[in-house]
């Protein structure tokens, strides 16, 4: 068990505003309990950024856990493969409205027959292959980055820039999530080998880990960094600075311009979860099929679950003792910066850390916002220093020319204008929506 | 509503954050009424009665006025403007400590009515945003139609905010200013019997002036903890009292005056610390980014100070409401470069 004083659950934002991290404080304890698969699995075809992968099955097919289902496209550079979670077989592959785009989007139905043992990749000695065959292992894994992003790892460990700096990412912000913390305690020998292996494929000379722990919160792990000469960032208790360009500036004071991304500085940030999916993928020939996530309900409190991506959120209720019956919605991975889904036969995906039911009890407190008050309440707190009120008013307008001055295309979409308005006004709505305009302005 | 309202509307339901800090605009409200209840008391334990009947006067028409609104708001089934009475209410205290205490009851009612009518509920309604501070525009609008009692054979027996005696004080010398202090030689501590000079009854015991304005002192001490505790715009505080400060200061140096009384004068008369801390931080009347905020208090010093040298009366809020019509455009200079953007930083 591991002790927590008070003050590491606050978070100090700019403006001295606090964000409620009591949700984290009753998981970072819990270890990791393994969830068993649904009878039904819901595998989407498109789980990264890129484009839908291709179906490689047909309905009636039988599956085995870690065989490709979705293929890519080819000359498609950003999509990667997806993997059944199950031996089993293919009921039917059906248009279902995806989490993350609210788009109906081609999803794989299999029934399962067993666990399965996933291993259809061979197991790789990194020495004995180039960095070519490890990347494309990552690939083949169906690997994205893990923290939220669903950014295809291959791209990231492939740059076309010269870097001298890997960060990985364990500063596990989100208010509902401590499945990295817990990644550290238990997983900590294949944590550290995944960061070997992508700094051994970027070739980079420095290695950094970004933390929110405390020194001898988690002492096995950190000493097993210090032997790999693998330096330990502590950082600031604080939210946006788990973005990874303020952790860019956080840990090398270095600022990443704008439009630019962390490789024009020599930098790349991955998370410690994919840091975990790319060990395994190399030495243990898993595709990624599988994750740990921190569910939350008033009910259970915080609950770390290692849980086959696919598996319907109502599966995991049932899991642990409930039904969906008892709630209304869901929020899949940060409660800050995910989507909200009100369907609990909707899967995890691979990019989701983490699940929080409300019941309807727990009215969202977004609803009937009051007119602005022009506190500027949002200004002081905005981590990139631009005005989300202003912005939303030129958003109102349609304004593309105020969008522009006021630097739109900045926000990195952390919630926390939103978070801070007395007048409960859903900010962050308007900035997506400003930076889409200009997007759309520019097409 | 058109599709891009239909369209956010949705936005609104599902997308991100899903967390809320809790801290609304009621608790601001409150917190903010609650700052100026401990001004109020210290003003009625200071200037007396009087004082409290202002008080109350002004919230309770703005609270009958209001209430009026909300019920006739929920009888028509139309949008309620406030559900709750705590804007009001800070609205109300905010008029009760800005009228001076020589003014009439009737005149402080005036005031009241006219700011939860026309420069709350009505600016609110037609401009969807406050873009006057609704106190201060009250004042004006008052202050110009009763300068009509000007052209009165005896205009101080009429009862009014507008004293033409004010007009022959002469503030250019350090001679008509000294002259003019007699006004705050009076103050007494009555339970201790002290007859306290100009200089410290302006800063700790004013009989005379705004009623908010009866110990400068306090005003500082809990706007200071209003503007640390709720956030309020304080590069607007800061650059206007060091602004005034600059300027006292110069005109003691000019016309070879005391220093100390100048700034007890100019910095803590009623009409500045008071318009500083509570009215020219109302969020809606002033600018957003930071640089523009400096801007509003160093302008609001200058104005204030020039209007109060030609003895303009209610200087300081004719200075807040020509600023809150600039703000609009200082609204949109001023801004600080976003990350990714700061040279010195690393970005472009």
């Amino acid at each position: 068990m591991v002790a927590h004083r008070k003050n590491d659950y606050n978070f100090k934002e700019r403006g001295r505003f606090e964000v409620d991290i009591s949700m984290k404080k009753t998981a970072v304890g819990d270890p990791f309990t393994i969830v068993p698969p649904a009878e039904k699995m819901v595998l989407f075809l498109r789980q990264h950024v890129g484009r839908e992968t291709k179906p490689i099955v047909q309905p009636g097919d039988p599956v085995k856990c870690g065989q490709k289902i979705g293929e890519i496209n080819e000359g498609d550079p950003w999509s990667v493969p997806v993997h059944s979670p199950v031996d089993g077989k293919i009921v039917t592959i059906k248009k279902l409205s995806h989490p993350l785009s609210g788009e109906e989007e081609n999803a794989v139905i299999i029934e399962t027959t067993s666990e399965g043992q996933n291993s259809s990749l061979s197991p790789l000695n990194p020495n004995d292959v180039s960095k070519e065959q490890l990347v494309e292992r990552v690939r083949e894994a169906g690997i994205v980055g893990l923290g939220g992003a669903s950014f295809p790892t291959h791209v990231k460990l492939t740059p076309n820039k010269k870097l001298s700096h890997l960060i990985i990412n364990a500063k596990e912000s989100d208010s509902n999530i401590a499945c990295d913390f817990r990644l550290m305690v238990e997983k900590s020998r294949e944590v550290v080998n995944g960061i070997l292996l992508i700094a051994k494929i970027l070739d980079v000379t420095h290695i950094t880990f970004a933390s929110r722990t405390k020194e001898g919160q988690t002492p096995e792990f950190d000493e097993l960094l210090r032997e790999n000469n693998i330096t330990i960032a502590r950082i600031r208790p604080n939210y946006s600075v788990g973005s990874e360009r303020l952790l860019v500036k956080e840990v090398l004071n270095k600022e990443i311009p704008s439009g630019k991304f962390p490789p024009d500085v020599g930098v790349v940030v991955h998370n410690i979860a994919t840091a975990l999916a790319i060990s395994r993928a190399v030495y243990n020939g898993e595709a990624l099929i599988s994750r740990g996530l921190t569910f939350y309900s008033k009910k259970t409190g915080g609950k770390n679950l290692w849980v086959r991506m696919g598996t319907p959120i109502n599966h995991v209720l049932s899991f642990l003792g409930m039904s969906s019956g008892e709630f209304e919605r869901y929020v899949l991975g940060s409660i800050m910066m995910g989507p909200l889904v009100s369907d609990p036969s909707l899967p995890i995906l691979k990019a989701t850390s983490g699940i929080t039911a409300f019941t309807r009890e727990e009215r969202d407190p977004y609803v009937n916002p009051l007119p602005c008050i022009r506190c500027a309440y949002c200004n002081i707190v905005c981590p990139v220093f631009i005005y989300p009120q202003l912005i939303m008013e030129a958003e109102k307008k349609g304004n593309v020319k105020a969008l522009h001055k006021l630097h739109v295309v900045d926000c990195i979409e952390c919630g926390l204008c939103s978070y801070v308005c007395p007048s409960r006004i859903k900010l962050t709505p308007y900035l997506v929506g400003g930076k889409r305009r200009i997007r759309e302005k520019k097409e | 509503m058109n599709t891009d309202e239909v369209k956010f509307k949705e936005y609104q339901v599902v997308q991100p954050p899903h967390l809320y800090m809790g801290f609304t605009k009621d608790e601001l409200m409150l917190k903010t009424f609650f700052l100026l209840s401990i001004i109020a008391f210290a003003s009625v334990v200071i200037m007396g009665v009087n004082a409290f009947i202002h008080i109350i006067t002004a919230l309770g028409t703005v609270l009958i006025v209001h209430n009026l609104i909300h019920s006739y708001q929920k009888w028509k089934g139309y949008r309620i403007t406030y559900e709750s009475p705590t804007s009001p209410m800070v609205a109300g205290m905010i008029v009760g400590l800005s009228m001076p205490i020589a003014s009439t009851f009737e005149v402080t009612a005036g005031v009241a009515f006219i700011t939860i009518l026309v420069f709350k509920y009505g600016q609110g309604k037609y401009f969807q945003r406050k873009y006057l501070n609704p106190a201060a525009a009250a004042k004006v609008l008052l202050l110009l139609l009763l300068s009509i009692m000007l052209f009165f054979e005896n205009p101080l027996s009429t009862g009014m905010i507008f004293h033409p005696h004010h007009l022959e004080l002469n503030l250019f010398t350090n001679e008509g200013f000294i002259e003019s202090m007699w006004i705050f030689q009076r103050a007494v501590l009555p339970f201790l019997g002290i007859r306290l000079p100009a200089t410290q009854s302006l800063m700790f015991w004013q009989t005379h002036g705004w009623i908010g304005g009866a110990c400068g002192i306090l005003v500082l001490i809990v706007g200071a903890i209003g503007a640390y505790w709720l956030r309020y715009k304080w590069r607007i505080i800061v650059s206007s009292l060091i602004s005034m400060t600059l300027l006292s200061i110069t005109i003691a140096l000019l016309t070879g005056g005391d220093i100390l009384l100048r700034i007890a004068f100019h910095v803590f008369t009623g009409s500045f610390i008071f318009m500083v801390f509570f009215m020219a931080t109302e969020p809606q009347s002033t600018p957003m980014p930071g640089k523009s905020q400096y801007l509003f208090g160093i302008s609001l010093a200058i104005l204030t100070f020039i209007l109060q040298l030609f003895n303009v009366l209610g200087g300081s809020i004719i200075a807040l409401v020509l600023l809150n019509i600039a703000t609009p455009f200082l609204d949109k200079v001023g801004f600080k470069k976003p990350y990714g953007h700061r040279e010195s930083k690393g970005g472009k």
